[in-house]
């Protein structure tokens, strides 16, 4: 029993943050044109291999496992990542076809995510992606979108364009595998973690160089109290998504419960972290060159995506853990 | 990553359910007084003679020197046998002053205490915290001055649990009355029996009198039951709590993820005025669920701290941050059995047992101020885990 990253996993987790911090920080969404994945950034990752983490190796992945998923994931939401590039791994673990997988794998491809809303769908990702991926807690399905009559909706998060979608072609591809839907809930999860680590970090940070009234405003109670609240928050859906992606590596029968509670305290802490991080920087917390804003709009996104509040709690309601 | 646990850990689990299965006490534990304590001394004693007594503690010390996990197994299978609550007249003796004992007693206080700390022959109180020096414990007053090989002890201490139970004290005083704050201090084992010690109760808003106040006077306390050095005792102390904030409350950790279920039965067969049953209130099902999801949040933030603490030997800070989010879920679960059961929460005799939910509600203050404040939790998160700058 350990639920902590060790050995290799701290390694993948530390090469995860070094890639990302450069590759993508999260300062480029102060430059206009700057959401979801470009064909550049989408070869690099691809060249890494990022996209394909938790793919066996038989179908061109590493064969990692669901820990090294989350550990890349946290990483990602500390960036404020688009979810687009959630979105190529889910399709590369979703893909049959050789060669479709080949080109999503290595970033050749590039996909967006699609999600139902009402009779449509809303796209998150580049309008000229190739690929849709559609995910359910059964299964998941790949459109080619080429063709596909999209409307473009202003995007409140700036890290993802978002299309509305009246109507799909027939899939590509179906697959039922409960382990996409897995994987997209655990990477959002894992990013929204990301997310409120980041906003602990940028508040503490602060805290301790700024001044009113003649001391640092980390040393007022006003401060340093919802500092620590939100130190709590954050170890909390941490631990607790350490628990769910272990849980799910060992297929233990609780797992998925431990995946709901995950994703449900990731949901408060990237919300209640970011949301406090405007509020105790004061004025310039509120301002467009700030970071903060940027965390907060997509922990909106992220929280909506692989289970919101309200579809977790019905489902927590009955569920139990096992022995 | 994970979450197996070893096959001794296994085989543990299967002596402890089997033991606990056959063993635990089938009566009620008696809510107050005498009765209460002569309950949970039989209790101590039997886990004692059967060998399951002190499983924190180490094995050379008549323990069962277990890992942190093994003890979460035990407080698991304590819970699941229906054994009585393990915080009761024994705790400070079990979980405070035998570990201190332990860690900076003399080979003659580990051979006189000890024994009678595992067996239930002798029950302790704390003996810290004052009118003036609760949050701010180094403030404390309560003085003594050494009279041959004696300490002569004059003062009062506060918030003293069970102290009309206990045999001894672990007693936090001031030996140099020139010495401020955290200087000067010395912890000494008093006997509760000594002459010139009195004993008040103060009566709480649960309707019960657990704690109490204890007068000092003139008492004598022979200098060979000093833990530690004279003039050393806030480190002795520090030692004490130390064992309070790593797994003192672990059980009520685990527990309080049944208790939400028991929460979620219970709104599900209680109706309101209109007939409606509580679970079909939407606002009740959400809070419910999102305890649920706090609680097992918590166990999973118990396990991974106790698996860390068990790799590198020291507690690390995040005590304040477990025991913040524990109170903060026990408070608020009471708060929503307490929409869920109307006016049947506002009857309450001060029996645990007979309003158990109403009990729980009162308690949550104790929870969140005893043990260090929400506040004081807050300040230590800020310090070590933040390393915020300090205004004190």
């Amino acid at each position: 029993m350990y639920l902590a990253p060790e050995d290799d996993e701290v390694e993948i987790a530390n090469a995860a943050a070094g890639f990302l911090a450069e590759a993508m920080p999260i300062t480029r969404l102060h430059e206009h044109g700057s959401a979801d994945m470009n064909a550049d950034l989408r070869k690099l990752f691809g060249e890494m291999g990022w996209f394909a983490l938790a793919l066996a190796e038989d179908r061109g992945g590493s064969g990692l496992s669901t820990v090294e998923h989350v550990l890349f994931f946290r990483e990602a939401g500390r960036q404020c990542a688009p979810v687009d590039l959630l979105a190529q791994c889910l399709a590369v673990n979703t893909a049959a076809d050789e060669g479709l997988r080949q080109s999503l794998i290595s970033g050749e491809s590039s996909v967006a995510l699609l999600v139902a809303d009402g009779g449509g769908y809303r796209q998150l990702g580049a309008a000229n992606a190739d690929y849709g991926v559609l995910v359910t807690q059964g299964g998941a399905s790949l459109y080619a979108l080429a063709g596909v009559a999209a409307e473009v909706r202003p995007a409140l998060d700036p890290a993802n364009s978002m299309l509305q979608i009246t109507s799909l072609p027939d899939a590509l591809e179906t697959v039922d595998d409960p382990r996409i839907w897995q994987l997209g809930q655990l990477g959002t999860a894992a990013m929204l973690v990301g997310v409120a680590e980041a906003a602990l970090d940028m508040i503490v940070e602060y805290a301790k160089v700024r001044e009113t009234f003649g001391r640092k405003i980390g040393s007022y109670q006003a401060v340093r109290h919802p500092c620590a609240d939100m130190a709590l928050r954050a170890e909390a859906a941490r631990s607790q998504l350490w628990y769910a992606a272990t849980a799910l590596k060992e297929g233990r029968s609780d797992a998925l419960v431990h995946l709901d509670a995950a994703k449900h305290m990731a949901n408060q802490a990237g919300h209640g972290n970011s949301d406090a991080n405007i509020q105790l920087h004061g004025g310039i917390g509120v301002t467009d060159e700030h970071n903060a804003h940027l965390l907060l709009k997509h922990a909106m996104l992220l929280s909506r995506l692989f289970g919101s509040k309200r579809t977790l709690l019905n489902r927590l309601l009955d569920a139990r853990l096992e022995d | 990553m994970d979450l197996r646990f070893t096959e001794a850990d296994h085989e543990f689990r299967a002596k402890a359910r089997a033991w606990l299965t056959a063993n635990v006490p089938t009566e009620k534990r008696p809510a107050h007084g005498k009765t209460a304590e002569q309950f949970d001394r039989d209790w101590q004693r039997k886990q004692y003679e059967h060998g399951w007594a002190g499983v924190a503690w180490p094995k050379e010390f008549g323990g069962l020197g277990l890992t942190g996990l093994q003890q979460v197994i035990w407080y698991e299978e304590l819970a699941r046998a229906g054994a009585p609550h393990y915080i009761n007249t024994t705790y400070i003796a079990m979980m405070h002053a035998g570990p201190t004992v332990i860690a900076r007693g003399t080979d003659e206080q580990k051979a006189f205490h000890l024994p009678k700390i595992l067996s239930g022959e002798a029950l302790w109180c704390q003996g810290f915290s004052e009118p003036n020096a609760g949050s701010d414990l180094a403030a404390l007053k309560t003085r003594a001055h050494i009279d041959g090989d004696h300490l002569v002890v004059n003062g009062a201490k506060m918030w003293t649990t069970d102290a009309q139970h206990a045999d001894y004290q672990e007693l936090l005083l001031r030996t140099d009355p020139n010495s401020q704050r955290h200087k000067g201090l010395t912890w000494v084992i008093a006997d509760m029996h000594a002459p010139g010690i009195d004993i008040k109760p103060i009566r709480t808003m649960l309707n019960d009198e657990h704690v109490n106040m204890v007068f000092y006077d003139d008492v004598r306390i022979p200098l060979a039951n000093v833990v530690g050095e004279v003039g050393g005792g806030w480190s002795t102390a520090l030692a004490t709590l130390s064992f309070e904030r790593g797994l003192g409350f672990i059980g009520d950790q685990l527990e309080l993820y049944e208790r939400v279920n028991r929460a979620i039965e219970l709104a599900g067969r209680t109706r309101f005025e209109d007939g409606s049953l509580a679970i079909e209130d939407s606002g009740i099902a959400q809070k419910l669920a999102s305890l649920k999801a706090d609680t097992i949040a918590i166990r999973s933030m118990t396990l991974a701290d106790i698996a860390e603490t068990d790799r590198t030997g020291m507690p690390g800070p995040k005590g304040s941050m477990m025991k913040l989010m524990v109170t903060g879920t026990h408070k608020a679960l009471s708060e929503v059995v307490g929409e869920i059961l109307g006016w049947g929460f506002l009857e309450f005799d001060g029996d645990r047992t007979n309003s158990p939910w109403t009990y729980d509600y009162l308690w949550s203050w104790i929870f969140s101020i005893a043990g260090g404040t929400s506040e004081i939790q807050r300040e230590n998160i800020a310090d070590r885990v933040l390393e915020l700058p300090r205004a004190r």
